[in-house]
């Protein structure tokens, strides 16, 4: 089925059979191999992205399904080489061992925070409830996502 | 591994996102019964192409057991859980390869399968070749005529199973150019998969290479050599194409090797000062299906510990591995410590109850004050001067008032033996190292550029340490054991003094510039054995609600990790290892019905944490220097050692229930109300 969305600012036509998730797609034709599949039934969240500005778990979704749709993933964060500060605050504090639910965190704070929503720690901890760590025990996660939004304030009153 | 700049930009390779050219992925056909005879199996890969066993390789694995107990690569004449492979197909992508599943066509004939240790002991053996399903059994510490105590305390308990779960699964690629086969594999052990690997399908070493990709977790699943390793390496040999095999989220559930599954009988003779003056006890594992894994040997090894920091004179213990329909059981974090100390902390809580004693006062007259070795074999060094200040650190007597805390003791004998292995090499104002122990989120790279740094005098910028790769090193171990600060950090500085000596002997003197100068490279196998004690103790507060719902709200840890290398990794150990310990308790299993089908489907059902079941954290460091070079010791495993114990009492003190086993279930805690 052909399909068309833009992935990471860059429009994408392909041939996609109909079956294929959005992750597969993602990850083995468009090769970015940075969206994660930890699970098989949508409870890890380690595929995490944004389609049309909201976070979605990729397995949990048709590629044709985006026709259409403005994808983000964690590979279009970065900008001009430079981390984003939710990148940048993960490598400060800790926020991940072994790398592997990293870029489904970070997708997911990344949208956490581009909500504009003064969440208490309680609230960041329910919100981060759909993305699962085993290495962390979340509580360098949770400080990464504070500090991101204390570089996101002074980047913003720069 | 990728660094952690790397990796927040999505940019890892992990063994999934490795793509060679013309690969063909594998799907593996799998036993829907928990004992079966097979009658036939058509279609795929299977047994008819491929009679070849595993096991003896990996964290806490070794080959001297009966071969009629090894697993099958594919099963042969029978199956014997759900879950066990027994067929694999082959296409050019993952989708293609599981709509070939439909073409295997197998033939079972079921079997009454045996899902209890209790029902294992009195059934007929699951395999031919063998006189009864116990592995292994011996008794560990000599006899004793019972002193007339007049405290006697008899227990049993129970850890149920927990699935591993590492965020990322178990993975492979086999690559083989006719003559040699390469392979990319998530892994805590190049070493142990490539002797594996020349074992299972009789290759020579020089033929055989390991990679490690960035490996997205471990907690000891990702040490053993698999079937479906060996059938991957199988195909690309057959083929002549890269094959490649992920691991479902499914799959893990049902037929990676799940840690725990052990149960204690626990008796404690003491006395009415709180003294105990002998331990009788048997500890027995739920092994699984065949042996040769971590779970055959882990009786013995819980045995040997659980007399714990305690200066107890007189114990024996009966330790053995019981076969069951369900996968084998291998190594999770701690892999045999946190039981032995949920079993030993549980009696002395019961203990201070039944004398009318502080939990803290009769751990206290246990203690020792020099060395001791126990009758079970475990040498520790004086516990009382580190429980007497962990005490006070940890606040336990403020906390204990209101009836809401537990405390645990605990020591932690990191896996030092046989040693390990570190190159480093010097070229072009460059420093290269390997490890023999293989990082998978320990941050090894932190405490290998302090310790280069220091000894060299070179800035950590200029340090490298490489991914794991059998062709770099002669020889390793691996991660696990909480080892690897502790050995690999000992073999990286004997491999730095060495590449010193050198610079001293070509230069007359050693200086930084004249090593970066220069070219030089130097691989330690830096060996060592006996124990080494990191001690620890934890407090845990509790909160339960009227539905029975528990919420940790506290967790303190007082740790001697030897010397923090890099403590904010030290402390970030610490966390991740406590929530682990906080599943294990309240929400972690993985279970089987009495057919031996799985009914754990997925990660929720698994019960993983979740950002919201966190408690707050307070931790304190102490740091006793080791007798190795670095000072370091162990600390990875040491929460889920400690966490356990401590929170299930102050459960017990707060619903006032009497806990034997974990997890601990809401309806259990209001059944009385």
């Amino acid at each position: 089925m052909r399909t068309k969305f833009r992935v990471n600012g860059v429009d994408v036509e392909l041939d996609v059979e109909p079956r294929r998730l959005l992750v597969s797609v993602l990850r083995e034709e468009l090769g970015l191999t940075g969206t994660h599949i930890g699970c098989d039934t949508t409870n890890c969240g380690a595929c995490t992205v944004l389609v049309d500005g909201i976070a979605i778990k990729s397995c949990a979704m048709l590629a044709v399904q985006a026709a259409g749709s403005e994808i983000l993933t964690i590979e279009g964060l970065a900008k001009e080489g430079a981390l984003h500060p939710v990148q940048k605050a993960f490598v400060e504090k800790h926020g991940l061992q072994c790398g592997f639910c990293t870029p489904g965190m970070i997708m997911t704070s990344y949208w956490l925070l581009s909500q504009n929503t003064d969440w208490d720690e309680e609230e960041i901890k329910k919100q981060l409830s759909g993305n699962l760590c085993r290495c962390t025990g979340y509580r360098n996660i949770i400080e990464s996502l504070k500090r991101a939004k204390e570089l996101m304030t002074e980047g913003a009153t720069r | 591994m990728s660094a952690p700049e790397s990796l927040v930009k999505g940019a890892g390779k992990y063994v999934d996102d490795i793509t060679l050219p013309r690969t063909l992925h594998m799907a593996v056909a799998r036993s829907p019964h928990a004992r079966a005879n097979v009658l036939s199996v058509k279609g795929g890969m299977n047994a008819g192409d491929l009679q070849a066993l595993v096991g003896g390789f990996g964290e806490g694995a070794r080959g001297d057991v009966n071969r009629a107990v090894l697993h099958p690569v594919f099963a042969t004449d029978a199956v014997n859980y759900v879950g066990q492979p027994v067929a694999a197909v082959f296409a050019a992508d993952r989708y293609a390869a599981e709509d070939k599943l439909d073409e295997i066509d197998v033939e079972y004939e079921p079997l009454k399968p045996v899902t209890t240790i209790a029902e294992a002991l009195s059934a007929s053996p699951l395999h031919a070749g063998t006189r009864s399903n116990v592995i292994q059994q011996s008794w560990i510490g000599a006899d004793f005529d019972d002193p007339s105590s007049p405290v006697v305390l008899e227990e049993a308990f129970t850890i149920d199973r927990i699935t591993n779960n590492p965020l990322e699964p178990r993975g492979i690629i086999a690559d083989y150019d006719g003559a040699r086969l390469t392979v990319y594999i998530s892994t805590q052990a190049v070493f142990s998969i490539k002797r594996g690997l020349c074992n299972t399908l009789k290759l020579e070493s020089s033929n055989v290479r390991v990679v490690q990709a960035d490996t997205g977790g471990a907690f000891g699943v990702k040490s053993a050599l698999y079937p479906e390793y060996v059938m991957a390496a199988y195909a690309a040999m057959t083929y002549r194409r890269p094959v490649k095999w992920i691991e479902s989220r499914s799959e893990h559930l049902a037929a990676s090797q799940p840690g725990r599954g052990v149960e204690g009988k626990m008796k404690l003779l003491a006395r009415t000062d709180g003294t105990v003056e002998a331990l009788r006890a048997e500890v027995t594992t739920d092994a699984g299906a065949f042996g040769g894994t971590a779970g055959t040997f882990s009786p013995f090894f819980i045995a040997m510990q659980l007399t714990g920091p305690y200066g107890i004179e007189r114990a024996r213990v009966r330790a053995a591995s019981v076969m069951t329909n369900k996968p084998p059981q291998g190594p999770y974090r701690g892999a045999g410590r946190p039981e032995a100390a949920f079993f030993m902390e549980r009696m002395m809580d019961e203990l201070a109850d039944a004398v009318g004693m502080g939990a803290d006062e009769v751990r206290l007259i246990n203690t020792t004050t020099q060395r001791f070795t126990s009758p079970l074999g475990l040498e520790i060094e004086a516990s009382r001067p580190f429980f007497t200040r962990a005490v006070a650190e940890l606040k336990y007597r403020e906390k204990s008032q209101s009836d809401t805390a537990g405390l645990s003791f605990f020591v932690l004998t990191p896996a030092v033996t046989p040693g390990e292995s570190a190159r480093i090499r010097v070229q072009n104002g460059a420093i290269d190292v390997w490890l023999g122990s293989n990082q998978h989120g320990q941050a090894h790279t932190a405490f290998v550029k302090r310790l280069l740094s220091e000894e060299l005098g070179v800035a950590p910028d200029a340090i490298t340490l490489n991914t794991g790769d059998s062709d770099t090193l002669k020889h390793g171990v691996g991660t696990w054991g909480s080892r690897s600060a502790i050995v690999g950090g000992a073999a990286v500085v004997a491999a730095a003094r060495n590449v010193k000596a050198q610079v001293e002997r070509m230069r007359g003197a050693y200086t930084a510039e004249a090593l970066l100068d220069g070219s030089y490279d130097a691989e330690v196998f830096d060996k060592h054995s006996g124990q080494v004690n990191s001690f620890g103790a934890n407090v845990a507060t509790v909160r339960v609600d009227k539905f029975g719902m528990v919420t940790v709200t506290e967790c303190a840890a007082h740790y001697d990790v030897g010397r923090a290398l890099t403590p904010g990794v030290v402390e970030a150990q610490i966390v991740g290892g406590s929530v682990q310990g906080i599943g294990q308790v309240l929400y972690e299993e993985v279970v089987h019905d009495a057919e031996g089908r799985l009914l754990t489907k997925d990660l929720f059902d698994a019960g993983l944490p979740i950002a919201e079941n966190i408690p707050e954290f307070s931790i304190s460091i102490v740091e006793q220097p080791s007798s190795y070079p670095h000072r370091a010791k162990g600390v990875g495993e040491a929460p889920t050692i400690g966490v356990p114990p401590a929170v299930v009492r102050a459960i017990e003190n707060v619903s006032g229930v009497r806990i034997r086993h974990t997890p601990v279930s809401p309806e259990e805690l209001i059944a009385d109300s």
